[in-house]
């Protein structure tokens, strides 16, 4: 159904646009009818979700910019996370409100917390003085009827490192690019889906048309994310009907990154240097951007979709390598061209599922399915992941494992593990970040919430067979064929 | 500085990849690894001009080639570093 109705929600409607770029893209038609895509999702002549149908059709078509790739206003900044102007609800300004619970109590809870004398007693309710507040949130802690409220920007809230203002006039949310380590936690939680990210969709598909040998490389978060059943055998294959010609699994990637941090790690406690990991590119950015001085203790160890993408290319110059993950900051780890043989493109699951859907295909649960990394592999899409694979490769080369990691889970516990390393007092002598709370698996690109794809991730975990990281990579891969290193 | 290459499907048809690699071995052969970095951008839609290539702080679009990246390097990219 191309016309969007009431009952479509931000998710569906993300989804159906995405989904329509696609069957345009695939069918050779998308700058031909993309202009005319608006009007027909948005048919009208009675609005459903905004004011109007003109401002609906508006944001339609700066979502078909974003889908294609490009920034959805006039400006052209860099960024992957993009604020979609015309759909930015202009959320109130003011963060903390007094509501009409306000009993007027007299032990003036919110006036005694309250240290910059922002708070008085006016004839019905408490007032806030917002020059005189600083935001600390004690009052809203303190009302024992939870008469105040908490009006912060969904956005700003969830963004980790501060990047998110808006212009004075309009209330437009800015993102400030030399802030932002394109977590994507912003495009989840607003509520009007105004922030989105841009899409290498259409020239991957663009890429297939031409004829061009399109490896896809699925990130180990995949199981589960198609539901039951779906073994990355059966994603395989609907991948292939896609177009793309061979599919290897970046849980062999997870693998080799292990392998060789492990080694980088034993070096560095030799030599009594702390390190930090290298996987989690919205976690390196927040390193570049915001604790600059500590990019030397960044593992060198490039990541698992870096890895695997040397690999593909070492055996086949030619192939195009397409990294489909849960993940949008690796969209951004792609256009740092100093790495060699990095991935060619990015797409995430929830795009990959669009495009499923374009296509009409089905995934359905297949006898045959692929194995290419190990279940360590597999595993390093979750927090902690990393650091167990990391000390299982450690076990297996050296039979003990004794060092002191740090496990971050989410973009809040690894500014305060930077934090303590900058200033010397970090306990642990690594660190393991991941900027998503859960890791990977809960990642903004997801076809499928974390809680929902749980079980059936679970039970196709557990299908995989016990090989050992170090077998693994002894019996399948060429270790001698390419670098496992920044340069 | 920064020097961008356009990855848009409709650059890497015409060598975006290769345009890079060579830039890349350039540089190193110069050593200007700490001086230059290599960025990559999405497509922004001036195909007919690839593979798009910008300067930081410079408007213009270089079209380049992988035939023509080394004389993109001698004359673009070279005098910038020395002024």
């Amino acid at each position: 159904m191309l016309s969007l109705n009431q009952n479509d929600n931000i998710t569906s409607i993300k989804d159906a646009v995405l989904c329509e770029v696609a069957r345009l893209a695939y069918e050779g038609t998308l700058d031909e009818k993309k202009e005319n895509l608006p009007f027909e999702m948005i048919p009208g002549p009675k609005a459903n979700f905004r004011c109007c149908i003109y401002k609906e059709r508006e944001i339609i078509r700066q979502r078909i910019r974003m889908a294609e790739g490009k920034a959805p206003g006039a400006e052209n900044d860099a960024n992957i996370v993009q604020v979609i102007s015309s759909a930015c609800e202009e959320c109130t300004l003011g963060h903390y409100q007094v509501t009409d619970n306000c009993r007027r109590c007299v032990s003036k809870k919110c006036q005694s917390v309250c240290r910059f004398d922002a708070i008085t007693m006016e004839k019905d309710r408490a007032h806030i003085n917002m020059d005189k507040c600083k935001e600390c949130g004690k009052c809203y802690q303190a009302c024992p009827y939870h008469a105040i409220v908490d009006l912060t920007r969904p956005c700003k809230r969830a963004c980790p490192v501060d990047a998110i203002s808006w212009d004075e006039a309009s209330g437009i949310v800015k993102i400030d690019e030399k802030k932002c380590i394109q977590c994507g936690a912003c495009t989840e939680a607003c509520p009007f889906g105004a922030i989105g990210t841009r899409s290498f969709m259409v020239d991957v598909i663009n890429l297939i048309r031409s004829g061009k040998k399109v490896v896809a490389l699925p990130a180990p978060a995949g199981e589960g994310q198609f539901g039951k059943g779906i073994t990355m055998g059966s994603l395989a294959k609907g991948i292939k009907e896609l177009g793309f010609a061979d599919v290897v699994e970046v849980a062999l990637g997870g693998d080799l990154t292990a392998a060789f941090e492990a080694d980088e790690w034993a070096e560095a406690y030799k030599a009594g240097e702390k390190k930090v990991t290298s996987c989690c590119p919205a976690f390196v950015n927040m390193v570049k951007k915001h604790f600059p001085t500590l990019m030397p203790n960044v593992s060198t160890t490039v990541s698992p979709m870096c890895a695997v993408s040397r690999m593909v290319k070492a055996k086949d110059p030619e192939a195009i390598t397409v990294f489909i993950g849960p993940c949008v900051a690796k969209k951004d780890e792609i256009l740092d061209l100093s790495l060699d043989g990095n991935a060619d493109y990015v797409l995430t699951y929830n795009e990959l599922q669009c495009m499923f859907e374009a296509r009409n295909i089905v995934l359905t649960p297949e006898a045959e399915n692929i194995q290419h990394g190990s279940i360590y592999g597999k595993k390093f899409a979750g927090s902690g992941g990393v650091t167990a694979a990391v000390l299982e490769a450690m076990k297996e080369k050296h039979g003990v494992a004794d060092v002191n990691v740090m496990v971050c889970n989410g973009a809040a516990e690894c500014k305060k593990a930077l934090m303590l390393l900058k200033a010397g007092r970090l306990p642990a002598d690594f660190v393991e970040g991941m900027a998503c709370e859960g890791g990977c698996v809960s990642g903004p690109g997801c076809a499928k919430c974390e809680f929902d794809a749980r079980k059936d991730r679970q039970a196709l975990l557990a299908q995989a067979d016990d090989r050992e990281i170090w077998q693994n990579l002894n019996e399948h891969v060429d270790l001698d064929s390419f670098s496992m290193h920044r340069k | 500085m920064t020097v961008t290459i356009c990855i848009g499907s409709s650059c890497h048809l015409k060598g975006s990849r290769d345009v890079v690699a060579r830039l890349q071995s350039l540089i190193s052969e110069n050593g200007l690894d700490s001086q230059v970095q290599l960025s990559g951008s999405f497509c922004n839609g001036r195909c007919d001009q690839g593979v798009v290539v910008t300067i930081e702080g410079d408007d213009q679009i270089y079209s380049v080639l992988p035939e023509t990246t080394e004389m993109f390097f001698q004359n673009e990219i070279l005098p910038r570093l020395a002024g």
